[in-house]
């Protein structure tokens, strides 16, 4: 596929500026990818490996990206496309997550189906899981095409535009290093001093949406369980009354056509349950996001352990200074000590002390480095917050009117098959 | 007693009627404010809809009006039962007035349907409703009593409308009598008949007819398959309701969990709430389905069932009437038989003759013994033969109406049964398209965003664009088309 299609990025990677449409766009004010590139995962296909004794299946998606924009230059027709597999997305996103730690980054679709009823396809080499997934998929390269900076991320681009080699790349940033150990994180979470009061209320928060969209979920499975069950019964109304069309000769018609309305009725279930289907993955991704926050929040809690300790250490120092500029006076354990072993004499205590302002000052530059960082973390992690804050109400939104259109459509339906129902039965 | 304070009651077919009335959709009737009786009567003209759906050419014929409302709970000595205000209005001339109301409970109507069995074991006697029903488990709970208002109201409409059940004697007494006056006539007790009537029972199911009526054979089987079907819709009815119950018992905690999310959110809570909202006027919706289904539609089918099995028995006592002259026909030709065998006998080897007997007066005894019961079973014959006759010709018109009325019962039922469901439907639409015009509105309270800085300005940019592609592509199932995506330039 790759082959028969012109890329604008082969072998090379990146172009020279010339031809390199990022470097084009960048310079005449484009601020994110969507706004002069399209991006679609066009479809699935199902692929096979044989290594020595096992064989894998797994499915490919494919991803194609054109240029949109006529003002941009690009060698070749402006447009890409390749193909990946979901554990290359996981891997995209693992590096993300490490390389931008402020950034709230976009939720994968689940690995495996949750919250799902009688009829949900659940197993991953289903067509309408496959189809749920290629779809999510899309919705997630969107979303990080449409990020300011991430949207700028070399290996994002080339995930998009690089099949050969990609993954080496990756591994070449080694962003595994650069991750936190959750282990650190934990340790953090627990001994923070003044922890600042907006993450902790962000990781509350995504605790609390991930809890009642799961709720939500959860109770939406058994809906739908119900729902199918009350329609499918239905459908012995269409046997029995044309069972009944046999005995009550001056009815037939009308009881026969009664039934094949009820029949209809029945049938209805399965596109009705099919479309909710969509609320349910909508509501997933944001309940997915939940984690992204809370992964804000850890990093946060670890920059902020490091300036404490930092902190901690500069006190220390400070303290110890003033034990040594002492001279007598009140009782104290140091006091007592010298008194035992013997104090330093004043030589000593001059060395010590000139050691220890050139620790302070060392300490007090790196204090003020990791105050700087963390200040920018949390300059950048706030503003993306709040980003993400107003993306996610006018998604919500806009999920919950889809699913009201969504009803709106089945109550057509049910108005429009009742009535027939009730014409037939008029007529008897 | 009653004629002279009963000026509330309304003639239900003169009063105004609406024909706009939704079939089967009755207000819920709690003890305390049937009291006032205006109410009741108005809250039972909607009761009545039963009776304008009939043919209007019958209304005039009619001259017997009853009606039953107003359940009121009584404690006796024994035990807690309720009583039903039956108020009749009469202008035949066996009535002595023409306004009644008498108060009787269950257990009166269940003695007047035994009585009328009795009385007319080849009429159709309709059925009343069940003693107990499974669902409704509290009896003095106001639906249970305002469906079985329904059917007893029902019940005494059917009597009222049949030609011969109407002008039963017991019946007036039902409809007039005091309350001690119809005590006392309760107690006379005429168990005679019934225990008459059981043995014979026990004759005809030996005997095997020979010449059936084929209208009979015929009538018989179709109750049979009827009341199959009739066993059929009950099961899935039931099966329906306990399916659309449990679906709103969940949806009657899903609800509530909208709520508890817009707890923990700012801009979004007036959507979260108009979904919370959405869903309880949802349960609502379905729980008047639900309901209307059980005491509307359910119910009435298993009346019905209860009909077929009345049919069954007036079907059998037909039988077994038309055993009585096949048995007597046959024992009449035996006994000719006889006759003619005696004619050309000899006696001399009888036993008359053994005992000393003159052989011819034997013979002659014989005759004349013969002659006796042939002219007894005779007369048996021609009576039999009468009431055969006239227990066919009343199951024939009772069968003929009651084919009638099922047609126009059936039909009730399963039109009002629709318009249910096209109502709910109809009440959800509403409901959503109200949500979505909660949701979509201009919040109110919206700060226009400071824009200081160009990445402010570049976040309001990349925000406009990201909804429309993203919630589209999510949105529709099928391949939206790409070119409504693209967005337009953006140059700072």
């Amino acid at each position: 596929m790759a082959d028969e299609v012109p890329t604008y990025s082969p072998e090379n990677f990146p172009n020279t500026p010339d031809e390199d449409p990022f470097e084009n766009a960048r310079k005449i004010g484009k601020t994110n990818l969507l706004q002069w590139m399209e991006i679609t995962v066009v479809e699935p296909e199902k692929r096979t490996t044989s290594s020595m004794k096992m064989q894998d299946t797994f499915i490919v998606y494919l991803v194609e990206t054109r240029i949109t924009d006529n003002n941009i230059k690009c060698s070749g027709d402006g447009t890409t496309s390749l193909w990946r597999r979901y554990n290359e997305f996981e891997l995209l996103r693992s590096y993300l997550e490490s390389i931008y730690p402020a950034m709230v980054i976009p939720p994968l679709p689940e690995k495996k189906a949750s919250y799902t009823w009688q009829n949900s396809a659940t197993d991953k080499f289903d067509a309408e899981f496959i189809e749920r997934r290629r779809a999510a998929l899309e919705i997630f390269l969107l979303r990080v095409a449409a990020h300011p900076l991430l949207s700028q991320d070399k290996i994002f681009i080339g995930f998009l535009q690089k099949e050969d080699g990609w993954k080496d790349s990756v591994y070449a940033t080694d962003f595994l290093s650069k991750g936190e150990s959750r282990l650190k994180a934990l340790n953090a979470s627990f001994r923070l001093k003044k922890p600042d009061r907006r993450f902790e209320e962000l990781k509350n928060y995504g605790n609390e949406i991930q809890c009642n969209i799961a709720n939500i979920l959860k109770l939406r499975a058994k809906l739908a369980d119900r729902q199918y069950g009350i329609h499918k019964v239905h459908g012995n109304f269409g046997r029995v009354f044309c069972e009944l069309s046999g005995i009550e000769k001056d009815m037939v018609d009308q009881l026969q056509s009664a039934g094949h309305y009820m029949n209809v009725y029945s049938e209805a279930v399965d596109g009705i349950l099919e479309e909710e289907e969509q609320y349910s993955d909508q509501l997933k991704e944001y309940l997915a996001f939940g984690d992204s926050l809370r992964a804000v929040c850890r990093k946060y809690e670890c920059i902020q352990y490091d300036v404490e300790k930092v902190e901690d250490n500069l006190a220390y120092k400070q303290n110890q200074k003033d034990m040594l500029g002492k001279t007598g006076g009140s009782f104290s354990l140091s006091g007592m000590k010298k008194a035992i072993f013997g104090g330093d004499t004043p030589e000593q205590r001059e060395q010590k002390i000139k050691q220890l302002d050139e620790q302070i000052k060392q300490t007090e530059q790196e204090l003020q480095q990791v105050n700087t960082d963390a200040q920018k973390f949390i300059d950048a992690a706030l503003r993306d917050i709040d980003r993400f804050k107003r993306q996610k109400t006018k998604d919500l939104k806009e999920i919950f009117t889809n699913y009201a259109i969504m009803q709106i459509k089945t109550c057509k339906k049910g108005i429009a098959i009742w009535t027939s129902a009730k014409d037939c039965f008029a007529k008897m | 007693m009653m004629s002279s304070e009963n000026t509330q009651f309304k003639d239900p077919l003169t009063s105004s009627y609406n024909k706009d009335i939704d079939y089967g959709e009755l207000e819920s009737l709690d003890l305390d404010a049937s009291a006032k009786s205006e109410i009741s009567v108005s809250r039972s003209s909607s009761l009545i809809a039963n009776l304008s759906g009939y043919d209007d050419d019958d209304v005039d014929a009619r001259d017997l009006f009853i009606v039953v409302d107003d359940p009121e709970r009584h404690t006796g000595t024994m035990d807690a039962y309720v009583t039903f205000r039956i108020t009749t209005k009469t202008t035949r001339s066996e009535f002595d007035d023409s306004e009644y109301q008498v108060r009787r409970r269950y257990n009166d109507f269940l003695w007047l349907r035994q009585k009328l069995e009795e009385t007319y074991p080849t009429h159709l006697v309709p059925p009343l409703p069940e003693k107990h029903t499974l669902r409704r488990l509290d009896r003095f709970s106001p639906e249970f009593l305002r469906v079985r208002q329904t059917a007893l109201q029902k019940f005494l409409f059917r009597l009222a409308d049949h030609p011969v059940l109407s002008f039963n004697k017991d019946l007036q007494i039902f409809l007039t009598a005091k309350a001690w006056e119809f005590q006392a006539h309760k107690k006379q007790g005429t168990g005679l008949i019934s225990r008459v009537s059981d043995s014979i029972h026990n004759i005809g199911s030996s005997y095997m007819l020979k010449n059936r009526n084929p209208d009979f054979a015929i009538m018989q089987e179709y109750i049979l398959m009827f009341g199959e079907k009739l066993a059929v819709m009950d099961r899935i009815t039931q099966r329906v309701v306990k399916e659309q119950t449990e679906y709103l018992s969940l949806l009657m905690d899903w609800g509530p969990i909208y709520t508890l999310w817009s707890n923990s959110e700012d801009t979004l809570t007036p959507a979260l709430q108009a979904m919370s909202k959405a869903v309880d006027h949802w349960c609502q919706a379905l729980k008047e389905l639900v309901d209307g289904t059980e005491d509307n539609f359910a119910q009435p089918l298993k009346e019905y069932t209860l009909y077929t099995d009345a049919i069954k028995a007036v079907l059998k006592r037909r039988d077994v009437i038309q055993a009585e002259y096949d048995m007597t026909v046959d024992e009449l030709n035996k006994k000719k038989d006889e006759r003619e065998q005696v004619k050309i006998s000899d006696q001399t080897y009888s036993i008359g003759a053994f005992l000393g007997k003159d052989p011819d007066e034997v013979k002659q005894q014989k005759q004349d013994k013969l002659e006796q019961q042939i002219q007894d079973l005779t007369h048996q014959m021609e009576a039999l033969n009468d009431k055969t006759v006239c227990s066919d010709t009343d199951l024939k018109a009772d069968m003929e109406r009651w084919h009638k009325n099922k047609h126009r019962d059936m039909k009730e039922i399963f039109l009002s049964w629709a318009d249910r469901n096209v109502k709910y439907y109809e009440k959800c639409l509403s409901v959503w398209e109200n949500a979505v015009r909660v949701i979509q509105a201009k919040d109110p309270g919206t700060e226009p965003l400071q824009l200081n800085t160009q990445e402010d300005q570049s976040l309001l940019t990349m925000q406009d664009e990201l909804s429309s592609p993203i919630m589209m592509k999510s949105a529709e199932c099928e391949h939206s088309d790409k070119q409504e995506n693209t967005k337009e330039e953006r140059t700072q």
